[in-house]
């Protein structure tokens, strides 16, 4: 076989492989990880659910499938039935607030209601309350 | 003092009627669909639901974005392609237990309903009626039901390479934990 034959035949394969490599890696890949994700806006709980009370238009525009690191006080935590846990901040509000799910318990178990979080999720948007999803702990160590 | 007579009579209707409805803002709501491939599996932890018991009337609305796949490019292929999440946000359903007699809310147990009403994605609405089962123990109020939608019903395109591999209808299954609505 010539020189050039075999050059062409391994860099056709390199690429085919590459290419299934590639779209395997895009088909598998997981959600960002958000406890080390950059936040595209910092707001407290409060804050944040005003905004969208106020003007719901113009808070979705602002802040849906954005990432935020939202600060609130622990008003309830909730264990679904899956392997998931929601916990809601306090807002101005007395029947509106932040729900945050969290993909895994993992050290969550420890957090009281009561207690101030720091956490960063993608926002969902506006039902009766601002829902954030795919929620990691904010800690000391990966504030930004 | 009639004024005062009648605010507390009203107040009293307010508090009675706010007695009988039970809320959860955390219900679960799920998707999934078989394919040889793999499984297509999203969970949403966020859906808010009504349940009144004097009248059997039940609400539900959820996010389409509050639903979470396993995979990032499933969850963006569903919102974009499928859902059109931008454009729809919203999933909602408004119905009532037809068979609400059947049910005693002041006693545990397990009791079989059937719920007819106007299920709602996509901005399409269709007429369905399922089974579920409402459960009572010390908790609270549990709802529970799997059934089964055609996508294309809700004006959902799935293209064809895609649409041989998966199951004509997709399960959903609810699940909801009430609690009562706190008067304030």
């Amino acid at each position: 076989m010539k020189l050039y034959i075999k050059i062409a035949l391994f860099a056709v394969s390199f690429v085919a492989i590459s290419a299934i490599l590639a779209a395997l890696y895009m088909f598998n890949l997981k959600h960002t990880d958000m406890s080390k994700a950059k936040p595209d806006f910092i707001v407290s709980a409060t804050d944040l659910q005003k905004e969208f009370e106020l003007n719901e238009t113009a808070a979705s525009a602002r802040y849906i499938n954005k990432i935020l690191e939202v600060t609130g006080t622990i008003t309830s935590i909730t264990h679904a039935d899956s392997n998931y846990l929601n916990i809601s901040l306090k807002t101005g509000s007395d029947i509106s607030n932040v729900i945050c799910t969290f993909p895994a318990v993992g050290d969550l178990s420890m957090l009281k209601t009561g207690e101030e979080i720091t956490l960063r999720g993608q926002c969902s948007g506006f039902l009766m309350d601002v829902l954030l999803n795919n929620c990691a702990k904010v800690t000391k160590r990966n504030k930004e | 003092m009639k004024r005062l007579f009648l605010f507390l009579f009203f107040l009293n209707i307010v508090f009675a009627s706010n007695a009988q409805k039970f809320m959860t803002k955390n219900g679960y709501l799920s998707f999934f669909s078989h394919t040889p491939l793999e499984d297509i599996k999203g969970e949403n932890n966020q859906a808010a639901g009504v349940l009144d018991i004097s009248s059997g009337e039940m609400v539900f609305q959820a996010l389409i974005k509050s639903f979470h796949f396993d995979k990032a490019l499933m969850e963006e292929h569903f919102n974009e392609n499928y859902m059109e999440s931008d454009k729809f946000p919203k999933a909602s359903f408004k119905g009532k237990i037809t068979n609400l007699p059947d049910v005693n809310f002041s006693k545990k147990g397990t009791y079989d309903v059937t719920v007819e009403g106007d299920l709602t994605i996509h901005d399409v609405t269709n007429k369905v009626n399922v089974k579920g089962t409402i459960l009572i123990d010390d908790t609270g109020i549990k709802a529970n039901s799997k059934f089964n939608i055609v996508p294309e019903d809700f004006k959902i395109i799935i293209p064809g390479v895609v649409r041989d591999k998966i199951n004509k209808d997709l399960e959903i299954a609810v699940n909801m934990k009430y609690e009562p609505l706190a008067t304030k």
